[in-house]
């Protein structure tokens, strides 16, 4: 199995564990992994799509010279990716536009072929969920775990579940977490905004967000939360503390990346996939899973 | 059917925490949730309060919570919720003050905030024969905006408003669209200047909650990412959002790929001590953690070249 590979910016700035673990896990799952390395930000919302649309179409084109579906480990280089591809393979008319307009200099062509996935759909829809647990050499027993999934792996319908059978990419975390042989710790927030997006332009808002998830999770017993988003990690983990303090209490949530939760149950120690970087400690989530060892 | 209604219930004027009334009636089979609630006021109870206007979905003037989901009351069939248990939950929608019982206060919900995006056209003025004519294929886009009949369900729906009621929220945005992509409209910088404000148009976490929680289709969280789009083209006024912005506009510009350290520095600006102090604690800690992205030391993606040229040719394309 081979994927043109797309870290994202976070994956390789704010959010450096995610690399190491994401890369650490395809290999020992045997996932090969082609780093698309000369491509660009997909602008995260932030770029408007009249920017973002022919830079998108660039890395789409880079994946398409490959012949490989593009993976990313990004909940919103997933959904931001998925709709640029959406606009230019239903709009031949348009795709050919930035192809002229923007691609040719360069020799690039997009033809609309490549297929843009998240690790996550990666692990149930092309690896198999049997093949996983085949692999899995400590069962995280007794770990409570709530989900959190980005909003853009969520919604809009149109880009996340396109096709019938994609219903099930709602429900992936919670049955990964039943897969690796955790307890799942449901609640109401796992598909709402972490805060992020307003962290800049409306920071009191954006805590106000992030400690309604985190403590929400934590009251209801969780010992650690996973998100396949190193964005909704930045506000969860990162700003998790002075949400916690606008808010007047601790909260003391660890999240974990989505491979770091993988990679735990392979087998993989907690300083092997670098929990060290985290923001919120992980001491008490490195216990429990030191007695499974 | 013999079901009961457990609604939420609230006494203006009066310090008597908000509760539930239980009824117990008897329904066919086909009934809505409305036709219970009519029962219910007509037989049971005269002092429930509830809003219902045309009754066959169009309106959104009956816009509750059943067994706490958002819907038209009129249009909801009680047997669809009373797979589980003869008991329904009926409940006034989220972020919105209630009034009495089901009845919410539309005034500081929508109607305020339409206000505030200054809900009229601007036309240059009247076309020698009295009228000005638009083709069809531009008006479609606005005509679906102007479609919103005002239910609320999109701002029911909004994950900013139940922690910041004064957002301005994702109807009363539909809404400035509806002006700002109409050919006709010429105030479209003054009416950004409103809808850029404080928990305004910037405020918005693009979940695109709103856009599955409209019944018609509108995607509201689509129109305002339009309106953010078409306010980078013309030039942000919020300064706030224009330092974040176009910071991360330029990092992608110069090297490729996101300066995450930069982009923070940045949209604080420069010479906002205060607000750069405000970042110390998490930069410090983060710092400790060893992932702090060090500003403007940042490595380039080896496309940046292409990617640069792309981009400029985009701006000039919009200029």
């Amino acid at each position: 199995m081979k994927y043109a590979f797309y870290p994202g910016c976070v994956s390789r700035g704010g959010c450096p564990e995610l690399y190491t673990a994401a890369t650490k896990v395809a290999a020992r799952l045997g996932i090969e992994l082609d780093e698309l390395r000369d491509v660009a930000c997909n602008g995260a919302g932030v770029l408007p799509k009249y920017i973002s649309d022919p830079i998108n179409a660039r890395t789409l084109a880079k994946a398409e010279r490959l012949g490989e579906t593009l993976m990313t480990i990004c909940s919103t280089c997933t959904g931001v990716l998925r709709a640029a591809n959406l606009r230019l393979k239903e709009d031949p008319e348009y795709r050919e536009q930035i192809n002229r307009d923007y691609l040719a200099e360069e020799g690039l062509q997009y033809r609309g072929t490549i297929e843009v996935k998240h690790l996550l759909w990666v692990l149930f829809e092309d690896y198999g969920i049997d093949r996983l647990k085949a692999q899995i050499r400590r069962p995280l027993t007794g770990l409570k775990v709530s989900p959190f999934y980005g909003c853009f792996m969520r919604r809009p319908p149109e880009v996340v579940t396109p096709a019938k059978e994609d219903a099930g990419r709602k429900n992936y975390l919670e049955n990964l977490i039943d897969a690796v042989g955790a307890e799942l710790t449901d609640f109401s927030g796992k598909g709402k905004c972490c805060g992020f997006p307003i962290l800049t332009s409306n920071p009191d808002n954006s805590h106000a967000m992030t400690a309604k998830h985190t403590g929400e999770a934590k009251q209801k017993g969780a010992d650690c939360m996973v998100t396949p988003c190193p964005l909704c990690h930045l506000s969860l983990d990162g700003q998790q503390a002075e949400a916690a303090k606008a808010r007047g209490t601790n909260i003391d949530l660890p999240i974990l990346h989505l491979p770091q939760f993988v990679g735990l149950a392979l087998g993989f120690s907690p300083a092997e996939l670098d929990f060290k970087r985290h923001m919120v400690s992980t001491k008490e989530v490195e216990n429990q899973v030191s007695m499974l060892a | 059917m013999e079901v009961t209604f457990k609604v939420y219930r609230k006494e203006p004027g009066t310090q008597t925490q908000p509760g539930r009334s239980d009824y117990k009636i008897e329904l066919g089979k086909d009934a809505t949730v409305l036709d219970g609630l009519l029962k219910i006021r007509d037989e049971l109870d005269g002092t429930l309060a509830f809003r219902a206007s045309c009754m066959r979905g169009y309106c959104g003037d009956c816009t509750i919570r059943a067994n706490g989901k958002s819907c038209f009351a009129c249009t909801t069939r009680v047997s669809s919720l009373t797979q589980k248990s003869p008991e329904i939950t009926v409940d006034p929608v989220r972020n919105m003050p209630v009034i009495k019982d089901l009845v919410s206060d539309w005034d500081t919900f929508l109607w305020n905030k339409i206000d505030r995006i200054h809900p009229w056209l601007e036309p240059p003025g009247t076309a020698a024969n009295g009228e000005t004519i638009i083709p069809d294929s531009v008006m479609a886009d606005i005509r679906k905006a102007m479609s919103c009949y005002y239910c609320g369900l999109c701002d029911e729906g909004c994950t900013v408003l139940p922690v910041d009621f004064g957002f301005m929220g994702p109807a009363a945005l539909t809404k400035a669209y509806r002006f700002v992509f109409d050919p006709r409209d010429t105030a479209t910088r003054e009416r950004f200047k409103y809808i850029e404000e404080s928990k305004g148009l910037w405020d918005c976490v693009h979940c695109f909650e709103a856009s599955e929680h409209c019944p018609r289709g509108i995607a509201p969280t689509e129109r305002i990412m339009a309106l953010r789009d078409k306010a980078f083209e013309l030039g942000i006024q919020n300064p706030r959002a224009a330092r974040h912005h176009y910071s991360f506009a330029d990092s992608i510009k110069k090297s490729g790929v996101l300066d995450e350290g930069k982009l923070a520095v940045e949209s604080e600006g420069l010479t906002n001590i205060r607000g750069l102090v405000r970042l110390l604690p998490t930069a410090a800690r983060a710092l400790r953690r060893g992932k702090a992205p060090i500003p403007y030391i940042h490595h380039k993606s080896p496309g940046a070249p292409q990617i640069r040229r792309i981009i400029e040719k985009a701006e000039e394309k919009h200029r």
